[in-house]
């Protein structure tokens, strides 16, 4: 009966609702778009940046992150790999050994990062085959891919060699002498200046041990939260593992998205405003038009309680109808740009597409098609009904039913 | 039994105060059929809302079968409103979108009443009050007398003990009064349910078997026909 009659006076007064539904339906629309362009545009350029060196989640032995020393790696065996492939949201994994090292070519000295890769594994996670300047990404045992920037610094091309010198494991001498197989370009300058590449086999003899690794890193299923790997992978690991993220590892790109998403919030919150205002007016009049039938309502024996109950579900009625509209109709379109990319420099200065080339960042991004953003906002528009019934269910509480039925 | 014991009802208390009912102490015995009557300003409303528990009197007591209702907290007069107490108004006061058929049915909704229970009851009020063919009608689409048939069928809906009436014919004309009138006369005197009801309408005075007449908030006549 509640429902009923809910139901009969938002059909009662038809244009208002439909106003009140649009209004919802409208405000929710931009935001989901909006939401969906922006996380759409942000996964875009987290799955750049981890593509082109970090991973979504990496694991290193305890204490690595804040020393990165060969001291603190770890040994691998088959049976974690096995453990950690089989944790919810993980996709692919692949180890890395990673150290310092002086590179040296004539008369120059300057300082870089190996990285010892397993080629084969780590194109499941990183696209760097795709970026070679010069040669090829094909490596063989004692042959190094160096950085775009190092090239230059030494003025070296494929088929040159140089030499690298450093710490081995256990403070052993490491150095050795290695053909130059190709120039790679990082698309990023700090990592151009610094990066190397070797299989895993010849960083492991120039370091001397044949089963450390520096990294595990961790590809993850499309819109599966890498916190909730986190979360997970904590169950299995033991306290001799440390688990991160990249918003840990690369925290610029993190405090980047809060700041540009922060932007996109305000705007919500906005349109949330004139929703809600809207809404509120429309429960108000709801409210002050039917004083008279509450007040029948009270007198023939229903209780504020219900009667409130009325007023509540008309409300959600309302509410939720525009939201429900709004993701029906949102929904397609979002599948749509996300299988049809949009180009995002119409929306952006040339200046900013520029360095975004420069980035490696193609400015096309896929719109998000993540459940999390209409549910999310939903809820928000949800709660705020809640928040406005809070108006009838003062008035009820305080009506008279004597006076209110006085017309 | 309804008995009043010194029921006073003061509006605006302090300077302009408006003693609507002035130490009322009386009787009414089940199964009567009484009228209330006075002039305009009388305290004729004001009365019978005190006595029905809508309105909360300044001092005095209402006592119906013993129980004081005039004690009751809020949630506890609405809930013995629903079970004991029918009300008719003067301007019918059916909730407009629902129908003839489901603004009496609510009532036993209310009441927690099963959908079989409710059904007979529903159809069987509808018959006595001669509105059948029209439960499906809007409150909207049926005459004034019609809708105050419907407000008695729903005020009687709760198998209340008796049913509070406040100018129930002020709105209605002489053949809708004389056919409401019979309804209720016929309820009445069939199935016992006690009617006190406000007019100052002298076909329905004439219809009644005790007049109380009310002026300035004090009853000044009781005649018992
Ligand atoms: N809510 C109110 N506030 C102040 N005075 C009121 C109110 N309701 C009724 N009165 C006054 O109380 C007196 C009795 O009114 P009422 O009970 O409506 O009489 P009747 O029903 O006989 O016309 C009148 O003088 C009226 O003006």
């Amino acid at each position: 009966m509640i429902f009923k009659i809910a139901w009969r006076n938002i059909y009662r007064n038809k244009k208002r609702s439909l106003i009140t539904i649009t209004s919802v339906f409208a405000a929710l629309f931009l935001i989901i778009l909006m939401r969906a362009l922006q996380f759409g545009f942000y996964d875009k350029l987290i799955e750049t940046v981890v593509e082109s060196y970090a991973g979504y989640v990496e694991i290193h032995a305890d204490g690595f992150w804040d020393n990165q020393s060969l001291d603190n790696s770890m040994q691998v065996d088959q049976q974690l790999l096995d453990d950690i492939q089989s944790v919810e949201g993980v996709e692919n994994i692949v180890q890395r050994l990673q150290t310092f090292s002086l590179i040296s070519v004539g008369e120059k000295t300057k300082g870089g990062v190996i990285n010892g890769i397993n080629l084969s594994e780590e194109q499941k996670i990183t696209d760097w085959n795709k970026k070679m300047v010069s040669g090829s990404f094909d490596l063989s045992d004692n042959e190094i891919i160096i950085a775009k920037g190092i090239a230059e610094f030494f003025g070296i091309s494929e088929n040159d060699t140089l030499i690298l010198y450093g710490q081995g494991y256990r403070g052993m001498m490491a150095a050795g002498k290695y053909p130059i197989k190709g120039v790679i370009d990082l698309k990023n300058p700090d990592l151009n200046k610094i990066g190397l590449f070797m299989t895993m086999e010849s960083v492991r003899n120039y370091v001397s041990s044949d089963e450390i690794s520096t990294h595990i890193i961790i590809g993850k299923e499309k819109y599966y939260d890498e916190d909730k790997i986190v979360e997970n992978l904590g169950l299995i690991l033991s306290d001799d593992y440390e688990v991160m993220t990249w918003k840990e590892t690369l925290p610029e790109i993190e405090q980047t998205i809060t700041a540009d998403s922060a932007g996109g919030l305000i705007m919500a919150f906005i349109l949330y405003v004139i929703v809600v205002f809207g809404m509120f007016g429309t429960v108000l009049m709801m409210t002050e038009e039917r004083k008279y039938e509450f007040g029948v309502l009270i007198s023939i024996g229903m209780s504020r309680i219900r009667l409130f109950g009325i007023i509540l579900v008309e409300t959600i009625i309302l509410s939720m109808a525009g939201v429900l509209l709004a993701i029906i109709v949102t929904y397609p379109i979002c599948i749509y740009y996300n299988i049809n990319p949009i180009d995002m420099a119409i929306l952006m200065g040339d200046g900013a597409e520029q360095m975004m080339e420069e980035m490696g960042f193609s400015p096309v991004a896929p719109m998000s098609t993540s459940w999390d953003i209409p549910l999310s906002h939903s809820l928000v528009i949800f709660i705020f009904s809640l928040l406005i019934s809070i108006y009838p269910a003062i008035k009820i509480s305080k009506l008279n039913p004597v006076k209110s039925m006085k017309v | 039994m309804i008995e009043t014991k010194k029921l006073i009802k003061i509006y605006n208390p302090g300077k302009f105060e408006v003693k609507a009912v002035n130490d009322v102490s009386t009787v009414f015995a089940e199964g009567e059929f009484t009228a209330v009557v006075g002039p305009s300003g009388s305290g004729k409303t004001t009365f019978l809302n005190c006595v029905g528990g809508l309105d909360t009197p300044s001092s005095g007591d209402v006592i119906i079968s013993d129980e004081k209702i005039t004690k009751f907290s809020g949630a506890e007069i609405i809930k013995y409103r629903l079970n004991n107490i029918g009300f008719v108004f003067q301007a019918y006061n059916l909730i407009p979108v629902l129908s003839a058929k489901e603004n009496i049915e609510m009532i036993m909704l209310l009441q927690g009443a099963n959908e079989k229970s409710r059904k007979t009851r529903t159809d069987e009020l509808l018959n006595q009050v001669g509105l059948y063919e029209m439960r499906n009608r809007r409150p909207s689409q049926l005459s004034g007398g019609q809708q105050q048939r419907v407000a008695v069928a729903r005020a009687l809906a709760s198998k209340p003990k008796f049913i509070l009436a406040d100018e129930p014919t002020a709105n209605l004309d002489t053949s809708s009064t004389s056919n409401l009138l019979n309804i209720m006369n016929k309820l009445n005197e069939n199935e016992k349910i006690t009617f006190i009801f406000s007019t100052h309408d002298q076909r329905v005075i004439d219809r009644a078997r005790r007049v109380v007449t009310l002026e300035d908030g004090k009853i000044v006549n009781d005649i018992k026909k």
